[in-house]
């Protein structure tokens, strides 16, 4: 099939970016969309041209590096999605597709569809963990966990990272993301000892890094490959407000 | 404690103080619900033979407003009530402020299927709600409470709604208010942090059924009025 | 150099512990003076950065990704296997360690594979503790699963993401330590160069992907936890920016290369489509416990699967292997469909799957028991075809999936350079010819958090009186230049042939002739393409841009550039093991069945190869002494 593509090109943070047109012939059913952008990169390459620069790394949808807003959706238009999973078979021949990276004041566009999303992993550092030096952990069986305890934190643990959340929310939040994983680790009991203060500076650091309040659209929700629920955003706020109220 | 500067400063406080404020004011709505659903009274209820005072419609409207003033507890809780909008609405500027400056660059090709409209557009909502306050207080409030000018509160609100605008503008700034709860009530809830899935579906639900009651009672009132006789 | 493997004395049991004893340590007040140079931050590499530098040293962490969390010990799915004997079925330490010598076809050392099976307990432990959300029971207790190739059940899992879940818990073990100051992180920095001092890992040349610009950093040891070059076959269950670059430009500066050719080709990965791909996406091999593997028996049977009568159906594994059936180890899969592809039985447009058909089993189970067990694969087969595979069978294949192969290492984990210690899939140790499944998040977890920490001590309690390293110094000042001479020299040829073009070229060789099947005529034949294919490179490659920030295509172009020359060393080492054996299978050396013929008299060995300055390889044989194990022939039938 035959598409044309609006993709922003930005030479670096700096510099003011735009929309370029391309067309493209020959794009099939099968590719994915990462790999119809390789063949563009390959038409350019061939061509001379500066080729366009996008993050991407495992392709199974897991490793959380591909980002891009497709037709005004992270991810693109199927919910649960990540872009490397997203096929051209669920576009339409003629169809223009508008890429642009992922927005909001904490992704600096580094080039063209590259955004530098390390506000994120700040977050983690600063209590997006539990303090278990190598060598010291206790027998692993000494620690029962309730089957649906642990499941229901996985499904919070699931998350892979990518921003999606952020770049669709109206408010640049990252409460999805953060809240993760503290519903993550306040639902384990490993996680107990350093819940209150874990809360505090992971809040502390949302904010410093820029990134706006959460006001419940659940846009978020809808977009996130891995299903991440808005109730951690609740679990979250919980643990907040448990932490305000504790007294030591 | 290191913590009390969270309960203001940080994102998650700030929406803590919205959700507070703004649960406390839709609290404010079902009293101030049951009292004007006298205006609403079929002709046929009254006398009430067991409230000797009680001959008609009129005569009820009056002494529950009458009540209302005199009644020292119920200022308090007024001033209580103002406080709380006010600080809903700084918080929320402050909040919108923090969110703007947060956005990265707009997308050129932007969809909003992920969500509802009212969810995006509580702002919106809330300055027409804004809007529709200040001219409902100075209607009624202003008038009866403040300056004394108006001593037969019923009259005035029958006299109000008799124009056609004053309608119209009433039915809009209560459509306002419907969307706004039907978004207000649960997100407030999840602000607050109650996150057990089975007690959020029912808040979700109760939300809802919230915001639809309140439009739909609020609403009616100036439709009778204005339609009666 | 002669090959020293430093294997402690004493029984195989206590060779750890002696090791321990005996090791030297450094003074936790001169630790801070010792700087570190970890390359990677998946399980290996993150692993070891992380427990470095709680440990006290100062650590530097380089990484091409945009966060440590990006590594590719996130696409394990199955599990990791641990012998805790949870399950009363029997599992020992010992049971583990022959085990994986027989998976590995007795291709590995003794101590280094049974200090793996020792260290696994700890492993379980320290992922717990860090809030690892490993499958449970009901009762509150770890659950376990059993994997291809064993008895017992020793799979400890996280439903089918538990590379993800391990690597969170490194991840955040890491961002702890960037918090803490006792580690800095180099996001977006690609090591292009190692500098040597006096014969010693001193610093990298590194690449900040991101403004182009050449960095000189320097260390008192270099770790390189920088994973497998599988990528080599374009199409691959790898990562896309997985490369062999990092442990090939230490091999060219004198590590040596030990089996390169030893690569696992997973059997149940889904089949390329079309020539656009650029991934094949693995679906666990767990599937194979439910589901049957068939071709048809006709060739070009051009019937739908379910209009294909069971009479008409080839169920080769279960013909050819009727006492493991499906559930042959991974080597032998893979050539199985190879064999039935080959002959003009695959099946899908490009004749390149056989099904994995699950009827029978819902038949028995019920789809929904099916989907319990196997609902997120089937899931994420539907998102990637488009095709629901409760109705009809899926289409899988073959497709290139681990290095066995890497950096030669010691018992201490260190690589035949002074200073320059190789970690998890980057070396070549514990797996021998073929590896079984859930024991790569292992090797690579323990080999980071354990081991590496512990024998680099050893190393580093020379260290305290170096001094800071300078990096003003000739060595690398030389280095620097060379990679800039090289980065220069690639921009310069301003051809018209995509970097993707030739290295899908270069794999289909390596696919063809240095992959499940291989014979001596075939890969003389690849060596010539492969250097053509080279020549091709340096003359037409087309890379677009210039060096000054982000270039996607010069990053591939060189690594592909050094894809060009492994391909190269894993045909020679091919070539020169004239026996079969695990995922090393000669066409020459083979039962009249089509098993696979071991020479244990001549081959007994791992092949570590010198890099001799692009004229050809020397070769270093370690000869495998087995004390501990009988050694026996494998037999799946």
């Amino acid at each position: 099939m035959k598409i044309t593509l609006k993709i922003w090109r930005q030479d670096s943070p700096k510099s003011k970016g735009k929309l370029e047109t391309f067309h493209l012939d020959g794009v099939e059913d099968d590719m994915s969309f990462l790999e119809m952008l390789d063949m563009l990169n390959e038409q350019l390459a061939t061509e001379g041209k500066r080729t366009v620069e996008f993050d991407h790394d495992c392709r199974e949808g897991i490793c959380g590096q591909c980002s891009l807003v497709i037709n005004g959706q992270a991810h693109g238009h199927e919910s649960h999605y990540t872009t490397c999973q997203t096929h051209m078979r669920s576009f339409k021949d003629g169809q223009t597709i508008f890429i642009e990276p992922f927005r909001a004041k904490a992704f600096p566009v580094i080039r063209d569809l590259k955004v530098d999303r390390s506000s994120m992993d700040r977050i983690i550092q600063a209590g997006g963990y539990i303090s278990a030096f190598t060598g010291m952990a206790p027998e692993a069986n000494s620690i029962p966990i309730h089957h649906n305890i642990s499941e229901s934190a996985f499904d919070s643990a699931a998350c892979i990272g990518c921003g999606a959340c952020i770049a669709t929310c109206k408010n640049s939040s990252a409460a999805l993301f953060m809240s993760a994983k503290v519903a993550h680790l306040a639902k384990l009991p490993q996680g107990q000892v350093e819940r209150k203060e874990r809360i505090a500076w992971m809040v502390n650091a949302h904010d410093e890094e820029g990134f706006g309040s959460c006001t419940h659209t659940g846009a978020c929700a809808m977009v996130c490959p891995q299903e991440v629920e808005l109730l951690d955003i609740a679990r979250m706020n919980y643990e907040y407000n448990r932490a305000l109220c504790s007294t030591n | 404690m290191a913590f009390i500067q969270g309960l203001f400063k940080t994102s998650v406080a700030r929406k803590n103080i919205m959700a507070v404020t703004g649960l406390f004011t839709a609290f404010f709505l079902v009293i101030h619900l049951v009292g004007n659903l006298i205006l609403i009274l079929p002709d046929s209820f009254f006398p009430i033979e067991f409230w000797d005072n009680v001959a008609s419609q009129h005569d009820m409207y009056n002494a529950y407003s009458h009540f209302l003033v005199h009644f020292w507890p119920i200022s308090v809780v007024a001033w209580i009530l103002y406080a709380g909008l006010a600080i809903h609405i700084i918080d929320a500027l402050l909040i919108t402020l923090t969110n703007w400056k947060a956005k990265g660059e707009k997308y050129v090709k932007s969809d909003n299927s992920t969500s509802t409209w009212y969810s995006r557009n509580m702002g919106i909502l809330g300055i027409i709600i804004g809007i529709f306050i200040v001219v409902h207080m100075g209607q009624f409030w202003l008038k009866y409470k403040v300056l004394g000018t108006e001593h037969d509160l019923y009259d005035l609100v029958v006299g109000t709604f008799k124009q056609t605008w004053v309608v119209v503008f009433y039915e809009i700034g209560i459509i306002a208010l419907g969307f706004h709860l039907a978004h207000g009530i649960t997100s407030a809830h999840r602000s607050l942090g109650i996150h057990p899935k089975s007690i959020m579906n029912v808040i979700k639900y109760i939300g809802l059924c919230f915001a639809v009651v309140m439009a739909v009672l609020y609403g009616i009132i100036p439709l009778i009025i204005y339609f009666n006789n | 150099m002669a090959l020293n493997a430093k294997i402690p004395e004493g029984p195989l049991k206590d060779k750890w512990q002696n090791f321990l004893d005996k090791t030297n340590i450094v003074n936790p007040a001169n630790r801070k003076k010792i700087d570190i140079i970890v390359v990677g931050s998946g399980l290996s590499g993150g692993g070891a950065a992380a427990t470095l530098a709680e440990l006290g040293y100062n650590v530097k962490n380089f990484y091409f990704q945009d966060s440590a969390r990006r590594a590719h010990s996130v696409a394990a799915q199955g599990g990791v296997n641990a012998a805790k004997n949870y399950k009363n079925d029997g599992d020992t330490i010992y049971r583990m360690f022959y085990d994986t010598i027989k998976g590995g076809d007795y291709r590995s050392r003794e101590a280094n594979v049974y200090r793996m099976a020792q260290l696994s307990v700890d492993l379980i432990d320290h992922m717990t503790a860090q809030g690892v959300p490993f499958g449970r029971e009901y009762s509150g207790y770890l659950s376990n699963r059993s994997f291809g190739g064993v008895l017992v059940s020793r799979t400890f899992y996280a439903r089918g993401q538990t590379g993800q879940q391990l690597l969170m818990a490194t991840y955040q073990a890491l961002m702890k330590q960037v918090k803490a100051g006792n580690l800095t992180e180099y996001r977006r920095h690609e090591v292009l160069d190692y500098v040597i001092v006096d014969g010693k890992a001193r610093g990298v040349i590194v690449r900040d992907l991101i403004t182009g610009k050449i960095e000189r950093h320097s260390a008192h040891a270099v770790v390189l936890g920088t994973g497998g070059f599988g990528k080599i076959f374009y199409l691959s269950t790898l990562a896309m920016n997985s490369n062999g670059s990092a442990t090939w430009r230490a091999h060219k500066k004198g590590a040596y290369f030990a089996n390169p050719s030893w690569t696992q080709i997973h059997p149940t990965a889904l089949p390329q489509a079309g020539e656009h791909q650029s991934k094949l996406t693995l679906m666990s091999e767990s599937l194979r416990n439910d589901g049957r593997i068939w071709v048809p028996k006709k060739k070009d049977d051009q019937r739908l699967p379910g209009d294909i009568p069971s009479e008409d159906r080839d169920y080769y594994l279960e013909r050819r292997y009727p006492a493991f059936g499906n559930l042959v180890p991974r080597d032998v899969a893979s050539r199985a469909a190879k064999e039935r592809m080959d002959a003009g039985h695959g099946v899908g447009s490009l004749k390149n799957a056989v099904y994995l058909d699950f009827k029978t089993a819902i038949g028995i189970h019920g789809k929904d028991t099916i989907k319990e067990r196997y609902g997120n694969l089937f899931t994420m087969y539907k998102k990637i075809t488009g095709i629901d595979a409760y109705k009809e069978p899926m289409k899988i294949s073959p497709a290139a999936h681990f290095s066995m192969g890497g950096l030669w290492v010691d018992y201490e984990l260190g690589t035949s350079i002074p200073g320059l210690y190789a970690v998890g899939e980057a070396n070549f140790a514990d797996h021998g010819a073929n590896r079984l499944g859930a024991n790569s998040l292992l090797q690579a977890s323990v080999d980071g958090n354990f081991v590496l920490p512990n024998t680099i001590s050893n190393y580093l309690s020379n260290e305290i009186r170096t001094g800071k390293i300078a990096t003003d110094s000739p060595e690398f000042e030389e280095a620097e230049k060379a990679v800039k001479n090289q980065l220069k020299k690639l921009l310069a040829i301003k051809g018209t042939v995509p970097v993707d073009q030739i290295h899908r070229r270069l794999g289909k060789i390596m696919f063809k002739e240095v992959a499940m099947s291989r014979n001596e005529k075939g890969m003389k034949w690849a060596i010539d393409e492969i250097k053509k294919l080279r020549k091709e490179f340096w003359e037409h490659v087309a890379i677009p841009g210039d060096d000054q920030g982000s270039n996607s295509e010069l990053e591939k172009a060189g690594r592909l550039a050094d894809y060009l020359e492994i391909a190269e060393l894993m045909t020679v080492d091919a070539l020169d093991r004239k026996e079969s054996c695990g995922a090393h299978f000669r066409e020459e050396y083979q039962t009249e069945d089509g098993e696979a013929v071991r020479d244990d008299k001549n081959y007994m060995y791992s092949a570590a190869w010198e890099w001799q300055g692009g004229k050809d390889w020397k070769l270093h044989k370690e000869h495998l002494v087995f004390n501990d194990i009988e050694v026996k022939t494998r037999s799946y039938k």
